[in-house]
């Protein structure tokens, strides 16, 4: 297949400027015979569409390779396909015109698969080596450098030849070290291309290296075993870098599904088994969001997460001022007690959630600033978790500020530490029980918004987490927002650099072993309250 | 307790009203009573709740049709609540106190497991609708989902021949269908000259959901140069977060295809499956195929739930196929006596979705044919592969050194679900 | 010595529960298997099952209440213990099998077989006696119990701290459990299970004999706890919920006290455990699940916390509700249980059985003193 790929380039330039008639015809039969025929004869059709060489095959290839190619099912005839609502445009694959619509029905879709596409990606990336946007090069540099195939040196070497850009030519260079450790080339230039690999291969190197280490003798083995204990090194420290930094995102979901749990637990002592559906309603809620936004105005999707986190807190908030009041204001003095009615109350929740919803998985999509990944030196980090981070941050600040900060925050800790001295301060200490609950719910509802984003979202959702949550409060110190943070991070951390080595599951484990040792250290979490406050 | 149960059954009719309709209003003598075993609360309500929902239309659509033995059919719909000793407590109480024909419902093995010995005690019929692990071979059960002949192993047969996968990752939920999988898939891919460093197994707890360190994992295992390729055996909920954080770590099908066991179309309505295109799923049916059963069923599926986005899926098929067979047999026996239908039911080929015909296996396994998908934009699949012919399904894998030379027959005058062909007796290995 | 045990355990109340749970015990499964099943007062096989399972859970609830209502420790975790003294019985029945499973091995259950596990774990060991199960039934939960609470007690974790290890605890067994590696049959865990002490297990008669088992055990617990919270070692343990550090001023040794009814309830639950194994036949890891926890709190809250009969009521109640409600409103039954458990809490805060005391107490106080009970004074249990 890839031994295609060298004359084929050279065909394809000569033809792009020299069509025929014959050619012309030619082509068009056999795109049209891809109408015909299973998709295991696909592969030779496209290769007989490439040895034509010519270059106006590519939009036909290109639309077979993202699944636009329909075929006409009453002449067998293959066109390019764009949605018109819900009838498809027909464009011819050679000239481009338009040739009508059609419905669904009569058009049949040109078939394909992942090993297609891969032979199409490197019928067409070998041509765009020499693509006018630097960009397209060095992603046709990686690819090459992936399969860094001996067929594609020539038409590498011809591409360094006559590139300018240095960005382009490392890409280049590396694609055709990778090359040159495959070929028989003389030890001298092995060496220099291993050492290459090694200056700036990067990760993906490291293997290359390794079967080179294994497989060839004398200087160059010498050569690549250096490189290869150098780039181990380098490896290992990023990749600490990278468990800490997956700690730290694991860290942040834990604070944000437990930060709200730390107001309403922490501070007023609620045993809130309902906080994981406070979570749900928030997901919920962006997923109604979402749904109104596709509807109606597809064009704010990217910010419907910024609609859905007001709403969500509101949502989520009433819904915990209205249990407050309904339920929890009876029940001040009987801590456990809560436990059994907020129980019962999640339950009701979880089901009322199915009933209107159902009890399957709801989509929500990833706005785009919340997709990908971006790279820094070894470093990976993914775009939603890095705004999970973040948000987090804000959220966990937001909440400092507005309990040490506001007249409100100050009567909630009033009453958390002396009610009746509170009270008889003149503060209405049931308003204020209200009030603090329905923050911590909202805050619950916010978290929803962001696990909407990584997370299922279905009526289980809060279930999943409300263990989590509790131990967080119970290991950073209950009422203590700064032990809720630093349990997390540790938490999350801690699991992180166990996982390597023990597995998900036995690393899960071994956390709450720990917890439960660490709890007889520190009988009252990491940060103990003091005083009167602590025996009430 | 029967007149308690009787009491507020009838309160719930007045105040609850029409979704109760289908389980009570009849009288036990002129109807035949047809149980539907699935959760439709706790963490399988996700899965099962569609499958109670296409057996009442089933049963519907029979009903329609002049119902069974001139007999209307009625449905007894219970809640396990996803609690697997309250299946078997569930399963006694549809067999004992309502004297079910036949009982459609399950979903993972422990449940099954934990009716089994139930229904060989009070001797019913169950009809489990899910792919499973095979090993297993039962008088009273009748396995219409797929054995891991009619879904593993052709899907890794694809793989092999298709994208030419030299690596294999096997990443699986831990619980005992993956653990059977892979074992078998491990012993199958070692006979087909796959060396030992080339697989790589890894098990999460169930919900698992911060994949980071997995799929970076992974992405490292297949950055060796050589092709490969994740077979996923991953439970319902975990794989929302796996999939998110492939497409977000950039891991493309192209890449690293990545075919699951247990992701279907009712799964993916769940999921954004833009980066997921290119990615396969290994089943018995699509709602993709062109078929016109499937057409017909796609439209009354539609029409019964009322929502034009409802999908369909293969445990839905299996129900489909099962519940026709043992209609069939049914007819064909003149009685719904359980000891009749389970002999009359060997043999019995009904229309399946996909154009051609399953047939009741002696060892009460069904054939099917196997179909490879890729997830599409839409959230549908594409069908990409397709076994020539029919798959028989498999109840004791060929792959695993115990159960290679066991069998399962239960016609007479074998009648046993563990036969050993070496020492010629019924009962396992012996000893 | 044992019989002014018994004879301060059993006041005229616990006599009357002894008494009845005697008499269910006997008739009950005489009307299953003697009477025919045409007549009246026949008790179906389904019934007799689906009560034995009540029995059991109310062990649990009784062994809960133990420690909650008497000694203010909120364990989230008994399930744990439960699910332990239900292992050590699966295992017992897992070896009863022998060569009758699926595979024929003589010794390996089938999921080991299955594992391609060559020989049987150390701790499989022994299992194929039932003395040997009998006492790991105890120990294995009592030894569980005396290490949690031995550290736990010494450290002196009280509260909502206390509760939520105790969360993790039987978190941490249900993920181990779940663990194929473990030797315990992962998800799927023991099942199939066929004889029991020689007896076939799906047999009436067995079911029957479990069904008195479960009751007569169930008595028995019921008079232990009775004798407890009755000796002056119960008004300390009392003293201990209401007022720990006064009673640790007092010179009492708070973390032994505590230490003792933790051990004894552990080992109440894991005999509850192992005799609800035989009769749903499964045990699985979703036993340790830390929802079934609280749920046994709720039972024991719904029936009454603080009371020894409370909890049997609210075991039995809730469960027959449960198995009422998810076949009669499958699509409801949730609503019906969450609102019971917000309502109970809400306008029945001592329980069923609470309500009734005060409300008895009311009309007796119109015509003499009342009497002096220390169950009936729950508050501030923290």
């Amino acid at each position: 297949m890839h031994r295609l790929i060298r004359p084929l380039t050279l065909l394809l330039l000569l033809f792009a400027v020299l069509p025929t008639a014959s050619a012309q015809t030619e082509l068009g039969g056999l795109i049209d015979a891809l109408s015909t025929g299973k998709l295991k004869q696909r592969s030779g059709q496209i290769e007989a569409i490439a040895a034509t060489g010519d270059a106006r095959a590519v939009p036909a290839l290109q639309a077979l390779r993202e699944g636009d190619l329909y075929f006409r099912k009453s002449d067998k005839k293959v066109f390019i396909t764009q949605k018109d609502g819900k009838d498809f445009r027909l464009i011819d694959p050679l000239s481009g015109e338009l040739a009508g619509t059609e419905t669904k029905k009569a058009l049949s879709k040109v078939k394909t698969n992942n090993r297609l596409r891969r032979q199409i990606d490197d019928v067409i990336g070998a041509l765009t080596l020499l693509s006018e946007d630097p960009q397209t090069r060095i992603a046709a540099a990686a690819t090459i450098f992936k399969t860094a195939d001996p067929a594609s040196l020539e038409t590498l070497e011809a591409a360094i030849a006559q590139e300018s850009d240095a960005e382009v030519l490392a890409a280049m260079q590396r694609a055709r070290a990778a090359i040159v450790l495959k070929t028989d080339a003389p030890d001298s230039d092995k060496i220099e291309a291993i050492e290459r690999l090694s200056s700036d291969g990067g990760r993906e190197a490291l293997p290359l290296l390794t079967a080179m280490a294994a497989r060839s003798e004398g200087a160059v083995a010498a050569a690549a075993q250096q490189a290869v204990a150098k780039a181990e090194r380098t490896a290992a420290l990023w990749d600490t870098g990278q468990t800490i930094w997956y700690g730290i995102s694991l860290g942040s979901v834990l604070l944000l599904a437990a930060i709200g749990l730390a107001v309403t637990f922490g501070v007023m002592g609620v045993i809130n088994m309902a906080h994981g559906e406070m979570v749900m309603l928030g997901a919920y809620t962006t997923f109604v969001v979402q749904e109104l936004i596709r509807a109606n105005m597809p064009g704010l999707f990217d910010y419907s997460l910024a609609i859905a986190l007001p709403l969500a807190f509101l949502v989520s908030g009433a819904c915990g001022f209205a249990l407050e009041r309904g339920v929890i204001r009876f029940l001040y003095g009987r801590p456990l007690e809560t436990l059994l009615a907020t129980w019962g109350v999640s339950l009701i929740l979880q089901q009322a959630i199915r009933t209107i919803f159902g009890p399957t998985n709801q989509e929500v999509g990833n706005p785009t600033w919340m997709s990908g990944a971006y790279e820094l030196g070894g470093l990976t980090f993914t775009a939603n978790r890095l705004w999970i981070v973040v948000f987090a941050m804000i959220v966990f600040s937001a909440l400092f500020v507005v309990l040490k900060k506001t007249a409100f925050g100050l009567q909630m800790r009033a009453v958390t530490q002396n009610r009746k001295m509170a009270s008889s301060m003149g503060i209405r200490t049931p308003w204020v029980d209200a009030l603090t609950f329905a923050l911590g719910s909202g805050i619950a509802g916010i978290a929803g918004v962001a696990l909407s984003q990584i997370a299922n979202v279905s009526p289980n959702l809060g279930q999943n987490y409300i263990i989590d949550s509790f131990m967080v409060v119970v290991f950073g110190g209950v009422g203590n927002l700064w032990g809720t943070l630093i349990g997390a991070m540790s938490l999350g951390i801690a699991n992180k650099f166990l996982e390597p080595y023990a597995g998900a599951v036995l690393a899960k484990i071994l956390i709450l072993i720990l917890i439960i040792l660490f709890i007889q250290k520190r009988p009252k979490g990491l940060f103990a309250l003091k005083g009167r406050a602590v025996e009430a | 307790m029967k007149t308690i149960t009787k009491t507020i059954r009838s309160i719930g009719l007045a105040t609850l009203g029409a979704a109760m309709l289908t389980t009570a209003a009849a009288r036990a003598d002129d109807t035949i009573k047809v149980g539907i075993l699935h959760s439709l609360s706790g963490t399988m309500a996700i899965s099962e709740t569609t499958l109670k929902d296409a057996m009442l239309m089933l049963i519907e659509e029979q009903n329609k049709k002049g119902g069974l033995l001139g007999k209307q059919l009625e449905a007894v719909v219970v809640d396990p609540a996803s609690d697997w000793p309250l299946f078997a407590e569930k399963a006694r109480e549809l067999l004992d106190v309502h004297k079910v024909a036949a009982v459609f419902g399950n979903w993972t093995s422990v449940s099954r497991k934990s009716v089994l010995p139930v229904f060989s005690e009070l001797n019913g019929i169950l009809f489990y609708p899910v792919q499973y692990e095979g090993e297993e071979s039962q008088r009273n059960v009748f396995y219409t989902g797929a054995a891991p002949n009619q879904q593993a192993i052709p899907a890794v047969d694809y793989l092999l021949e298709n994208e030419e996968v030299e690596r294999w990752v096997l990443a699986g939920t831990d619980y005992v269908y993956p653990r059977t999988t892979n074992k078998i898939l491990e012993a199958y891919l070692k006979s087909k000259g796959v060396a030992e460093e080339d697989i790589m197994i890894n098990y999460t707890p169930f919900g698992h959901s911060d994949w980071q360190t997995i799929v970076s994992d992974i992405k490292t295992f297949g950055s060796a140069g050589k092709k490969t390729a994740v077979v996923s055996t991953i439970n319902g909920d975990a794989n929302v977060p796996f999939y998110k954080e492939l497409g977000n770590q950039g891991i493309s099908a192209e890449d690293i295809p990545v075919i699951a066991f247990s992701v279907g179309e009712e799964e993916l309505a769940g999921l954004d499956t833009e980066p997921l295109v290119g990615h396969l799923a290994a089943w018995n049916y699509f709602q993709s195929v062109e078929s016109d059963e499937n057409e017909a069923f796609i439209e009354t599926w539609k029409a019964f739930t009322g929502d034009e986005n409802r999908v369909t899926n293969d445990p839905m098929e299996a129900h489909y196929i099962g519940f026709n067979m043992w209609v069939k047999a049914v007819e064909k026996a003149g009685t719904t006596d359980v000891d009749t239908v389970i002999d009359e039911i060997i043999g019995v080929a009904v229309p399946n979705l996909s154009g051609g015909y399953s047939a009741m296996m002696p060892n009460h396994h069904i054939t099917k044919p196997v179909l490879i998908g890729e997830i599409q934009e839409d959230g549908q699949f594409e069908i990409v592969d397709e076994t020539d012919g029919l798959v028989a399904g498999d109840a004791w894998s060929d792959y695993l050194p115990d159960s290679a030379k066991l069998i399962s027959d239960w016609r007479k005058p074998l009648s046993c679900g563990n036969f050993n062909v070496e020492t010629a007796t019924c009962g396992g290995k012996g000893s | 010595m044992i019989s002014s045990f018994v004879f301060r355990a059993l006041d005229r109340r616990a006599r009357g529960v002894i008494a009845i749970l005697l008499a269910v015990a006997l008739l009950v499964p005489l009307a299953n298997l003697g009477l025919p099943s045409d007549h009246p007062l026949h008790v179906p096989n389904y019934t007799v099952g689906l009560v034995g399972k009540y029995l059991t859970y109310a062990l649990l609830a009784l062994a809960l209440d133990l420690v909650w209502g008497y000694c203010g420790i909120l364990s989230l975790g008994h399930g744990a213990f439960f699910a332990l003294g239900g292992y050590a019985m699966g295992m017992y029945l897992m070896r009863q099998i022998g060569s009758r499973g699926v595979y024929g091995d003589p010794v390996l259950p089938d999921f080991m077989v299955f594992l391609n596990w060559q020989e049987l774990p150390w701790f499989w060991l022994g299992f194929d006696q039932f003395w040997f199960a009998a006492i790991m039934i105890l120990a294995v939960p009592g030894l569980l119990a005396f290490a949690f609470g031995w550290f736990a007690f010494r450290s002196r974790v009280t509260g909502v701290y206390l509760s939520i290890i105790t969360q993790a605890m039987t978190y941490a067994l249900l993920l181990a459990f779940f663990r194929n590696e473990m030797g315990f049959g992962g998800n799927n865990g023991l099942t199939d299970f066929k004889d029991i002490l020689g007896a076939n297990i799906q047999a009436d008669t067995t079911r029957a004999a479990l069904f008195s088992a479960s009751a007569i055990a169930l008595a028995l617990a019921f008079l232990i706890c009775s004798g407890i919270v009755r000796s002056k070692f119960g008004m300390v343990l009392v003293a201990v919920r209401d007022a720990e550090s006064r009673s640790r001023f007092f010179g009492y040794r708070v973390e032994n006290v505590k230490l003792f009814v933790f051990v004894v309830s552990a080992m109440m639950a894991g005999v509850a455990g192992a005799l609800y194994v035989p009769q749903v036949g499964i045990i699985n890891p979703g036993e340790f699940a830390p929802a079934n926890s609280i749920e046994i709190v709720i039972w024991t809250a719904v029936g009454g916390r603080g009371t020894l009969v409370g909890p049997i009521i609210g075991a039995v109640l809730v469960n027959a509700g449960k198995s009422v409600f998810t076949a009669a409103f499958p699509e409801f039954w949730l609503f019906a249980l969450g609102a019971l458990f917000v309502a109970v809490t809400l306008f029945l805060p001592k329980g069923i059985v609470g309500a009734w005391s005060a409300a008895t107490a009311r009309l007796k106080r119109q015509k003499a003193k009342p009497p002096v009970d220390a169950a009936a004074s729950p508050e501030a249990a923290e």
